[in-house]
C-alpha cells in the first residue's frame, strides 16, 4: 500500500468537494509555492444545532502519516478547545483516531469529522484528556455549558 | 550457575516419558487434581520441600499440544482442526467449557472467534461491476480482492497491507476485524493465510503459540533473552502464597514460575513485591550510596570493598574488621559471628517516637544493607573467579594438572553465587519477620549459611600456590559441599514454614 496516502488524499478531497455534510469544510493547506499540501488539512466542524455548541466552527488540523490509510491521521483542534476528551495540545482523544482501538483503514475524513463532531456534545467520562473541562463537567454542569456556549461565540464562522 | 544446582532438582524422568507418550496432551490439565493422587505422593517423598514439579517444553511440544488439543474437539464438534483452534483460543485452551457453550450458541461462538463452517464461502472475489476499494480508491477492474461475509469487499494489494500492520506491527493474533469502519466481522484464518505471504503467516502462528502459552496458568515463558523454551508447572496459583516455585530451564536460567523474576527463594512472591517496592521508595537515600564505601572505625579513610570476603584490613592502619557490621574482626571467630541479627531496640526508646522512627530507619537499613552487599559480593566473587581462572590455564599448562582438577573452582564459584543470592533474600525475609522463637531459628540457621559462604569466599580469595593446591583442591571441595548443604538447611525449613504457616510476618504481602 506504500505510495497510496497521495493518491487517497487526492481521492478523498475530490470526493469531499463532490460531496460533504453541511456547515463542514476540509481543505489542504497551500505550500509556499501555491501548491496544495495534501498531508495537512484545515478542517472546521461545526457544533451540532440545539446542543450548547450550536453556532460554532470549530477549526482542527488534520496531520496524515505517510502510512496513511494504515495509521490514522492526527487531529488537533487550533486554538486548542475546552473539552473533556481534548488534550491541552488541541490533540483528540478518540477510539476510531487510535490505530490500536478503532482506526480502520476504510474510514474517511468525513467519517472522522462527524465522529469529532457526535464527540462535542458527547463527550467520553472514561478518557478524559484535559482536568479543566473534565472537572468541570463531572462536578458543575451549569458552569460547564456556560463555559461551552461562550466558547461557541466566541468560535463563529 | 545451574550446573552446580542441577542435582538439587527433580526433573523427574517419568514426567519426561509421560509427556512422550500422550504427544504432550497432558498440558491440558489444569491443576493439580488431574495428577494421580498416587503420582503425588511417591513424588513428594522424593522431593524437597523448596523444590516444585516442572517441566521444560520446547517450542514443538506446544506445537503439538495445541494440535492435539484442537483435533480432540474437531472430533467432537465435527470440524477441521483449524476451526476448532480458532474456538479453543477465544476459550483460552478450555475444551470443555467451549464443548459445553457450543452445545447452546453455537453461532456466537463461530461468529466470535470468526470462524465459517460452510465451505461455499470463498473469501476471495471477483470484483463486483463498479467496484470502488473503499481504501485506496481504486477502481481498476484488474486483480483480486477480497471480502468476509459481511460483504465488505476491499483489494488485494489494501488487504493484505492491512493484514501485515495488524500481524506484524500491533502483534494482533485474536481478533482482526474487517477493514470496513464499524464491521466487527472477524477475519478467519483461511482468509489470513489466503492473503498475506509466508512470512506474515509464520509470523501469525508465533503469535498464536506466545497467545497459547500466555493463556494458561500452567505455562510460562522462560525469561531468558533469545531462549524459546516454555515451564510447565502444575501448582495451583493459589498456593505460590506459601510455595516459592523456583525453576530452571534447559538454557540454565533460574526463575521464579509465579512472576517469573530472577530465583528468590526462600521469600515468596507477595514478600519479593512489597520488598523491591519499599527498595525502590527508600533506597535513593544517601544511606543507600554510603553502603558501597566506608569508613575505617579507627583511622576514618574512605573504603571501596573490592574483593567478595568481609574481612577486611585497612592498608593505611592495617585494622581488622568485617565489612558488614564493621566490628573487629578479632570478634568474628565461629562462635561470635553474630553480625546478621539486628539487635531490636530496647523498650525504652520506643516511648520516643523520634527515636522510633529512627530505629526502623535503621531496621531497614540493617536489611537493606545485609540484602545489597550479598548482591555485590556475588558480583566481586564472579570477578574474583575470572581473575583465578586464568591463573588455573596457566597452571595447567605449566604443571601436570588436568583440566578437570582445576574445575573445583568454577563449581565453588556457582555454588557461592547461588548461596548469596539466597542469603540476600533471607534479608528482605526476616526483615518482615515478626521477633519470636521462630525467628531466632532462623536466623541461626541464616548465620550458619553466612559464615560458611564469607569462609568459602575468603578461601578463594587466597594466593594460589602450584605446590599446595592439591590441598586448597580439598579445602575448597569441603566448603562448597558444606555450604551447599547449609543453603539446603535453610531452604528446607523456610519453604516447610510457609507451607505450615510457622512464619509470623507483620505485613500480609498476599493481598
Amino acid at each position: 500500500m506504500s505510495g497510496i496516502c497521495r493518491s487517497r488524499l487526492a481521492e478523498e478531497r475530490k470526493q469531499w468537494r463532490k460531496d460533504h455534510p453541511f456547515g463542514f469544510y476540509a481543505r489542504p493547506e497551500k505550500k509556499s509555492d501555491g501548491t496544495l499540501d495534501l498531508m495537512n488539512w484545515q478542517v472546521g466542524i461545526p457544533g451540532k444545532p440545539s446542543t450548547p455548541w450550536e453556532g460554532g466552527v470549530y477549526k482542527l488540523v488534520l496531520i496524515f502519516p505517510e502510512d496513511y490509510p494504515s495509521k490514522p491521521p492526527k487531529c488537533k483542534f487550533v486554538p486548542p478547545l475546552f473539552h473533556p476528551n481534548v488534550y491541552p495540545s488541541g490533540t483528540v482523544c478518540l477510539s476510531i483516531l487510535n490505530e490500536e482501538e478503532g482506526w480502520k483503514p476504510a474510514i474517511t475524513i468525513k467519517q472522522i469529522l462527524l465522529g469529532i463532531q457526535d464527540l462535542l456534545n458527547d463527550p467520553n467520562p472514561e478518557s478524559p484528556a484535559q482536568s479543566e473541562a473534565y472537572v468541570m463537567f463531572k462536578k458543575d454542569k451549569v458552569s460547564y455549558e456556560k463555559r461551552v456556549r461562550q466558547q461557541a461565540k466566541e468560535n463563529t464562522a | 550457575m545451574h550446573n552446580a544446582m542441577g542435582t538439587a532438582f527433580t526433573r523427574s524422568s517419568d514426567y519426561d516419558d509421560f509427556d512422550s507418550q500422550e504427544e504432550g496432551s497432558d498440558l491440558e490439565y489444569e491443576q493439580t487434581e488431574d495428577i494421580g493422587f498416587s503420582d503425588m505422593i511417591t513424588e513428594k517423598q522424593r522431593r524437597k520441600a523448596y523444590q516444585v514439579d516442572f517441566s521444560v517444553l520446547p517450542l514443538s511440544d506446544i506445537v503439538s499440544a495445541q494440535a492435539s488439543a484442537s483435533s480432540h474437539v474437531a472430533g467432537i464438534l465435527g470440524m477441521t482442526q483449524d476451526q476448532a483452534a480458532a474456538l479453543l483460543r477465544n476459550f483460552k485452551w478450555n475444551k470443555e467449557r467451549l464443548v459445553e457453550r457450543y452445545m447452546d450458541h453455537a453461532q456466537e461462538i463461530l461468529d466470535k472467534a470468526g470462524v465459517v463452517l460452510d465451505d461455499v464461502h470463498t473469501p476471495q472475489v471477483k470484483r463486483p461491476r463498479g467496484f470502488v476499494c473503499m481504501i485506496c480508491f481504486d477502481d481498476s477492474s484488474a486483480g483480486p480482492a477480497f471480502g468476509l461475509r459481511c460483504g465488505h469487499v476491499f483489494c488485494q494489494p489494501c488487504y493484505e497491507h492491512y493484514l501485515r500492520q495488524k500481524i506484524v506491527e500491533e502483534g494482533e493474533c485474536r481478533r482482526i476485524l474487517c477493514p470496513e469502519t464499524g464491521c466487527n466481522v472477524v477475519v478467519d484464518e483461511p482468509t489470513i493465510k489466503k492473503v498475506v505471504p509466508a512470512a506474515v503467516m509464520s509470523k501469525y502462528r508465533q503469535l498464536q503459540d506466545r497467545v497459547y502459552v500466555s493463556d494458561l496458568d500452567n505455562l510460562v515463558w522462560c525469561p531468558a533473552p533469545n531462549c524459546e523454551y516454555a515451564i510447565e508447572c502444575r501448582l495451583s496459583h493459589s498456593s505460590f502464597t506459601t510455595i516459592v516455585p523456583t525453576v530452571t530451564c534447559d538454557c540454565g536460567h533460574k526463575f521464579c514460575f509465579n512472576c517469573t523474576l530472577d530465583d528468590h527463594q526462600p521469600a515468596p512472591c507477595g514478600l519479593v513485591k512489597m520488598w523491591k517496592k519499599k527498595c525502590a521508595d527508600d533506597s535513593e537515600t544517601a544511606n543507600w550510596i554510603s553502603a558501597h564505601t566506608k569508613e575505617c572505625s579507627k583511622c576514618q579513610s574512605t573504603i571501596e570493598k573490592n574483593g567478595g570476603c568481609n574481612h577486611m584490613t585497612c592498608r593505611k592502619c592495617k585494622y581488622e574488621f568485617c565489612w558488614v557490621c564493621m566490628g573487629p574482626w578479632s570478634e568474628h571467630g565461629t562462635s561470635w559471628y553474630n553480625c546478621n541479627r539486628f539487635e531490636e531496640s530496647s523498650s525504652a526508646d520506643a516511648r520516643d517516637q523520634q527515636a522510633k522512627s529512627r530505629a526502623s530507619l535503621e531496621r531497614y537499613l540493617h536489611y537493606y544493607n545485609r540484602y545489597a552487599n550479598h548482591e555485590h559480593s556475588a558480583k566481586l566473587d564472579r570477578d574474583l573467579y575470572t581473575k583465578t581462572e586464568k591463573k588455573m590455564e596457566e597452571m595447567q599448562r605449566t604443571s601436570d594438572l588436568s583440566w578437570i582438577e582445576v574445575q573445583f573452582l568454577k563449581r565453588a564459584v556457582d555454588v557461592l553465587t547461588s548461596c548469596r543470592m539466597t542469603l540476600r533474600w533471607t534479608y528482605a525475609f526476616a526483615f518482615y519477620l515478626a521477633r519470636n522463637n521462630m525467628t531466632e531459628l532462623f536466623e541461626d540457621n541464616q548465620r550458619d549459611l553466612e559464615v560458611a559462604v564469607e569462609a568459602l569466599s575468603e578461601l578463594l580469595e587466597k594466593p594460589i600456590e602450584r605446590e599446595k593446591i592439591a590441598e586448597l583442591r580439598q579445602q575448597v571441595l569441603d566448603k562448597t559441599v558444606y555450604v551447599e548443604s547449609r543453603r539446603e538447611v535453610v531452604l528446607e525449613d523456610t519453604a516447610k514454614g510457609l507451607v505450615d504457616g510457622r512464619w509470623e510476618f507483620f505485613v500480609d504481602f498476599n493481598k
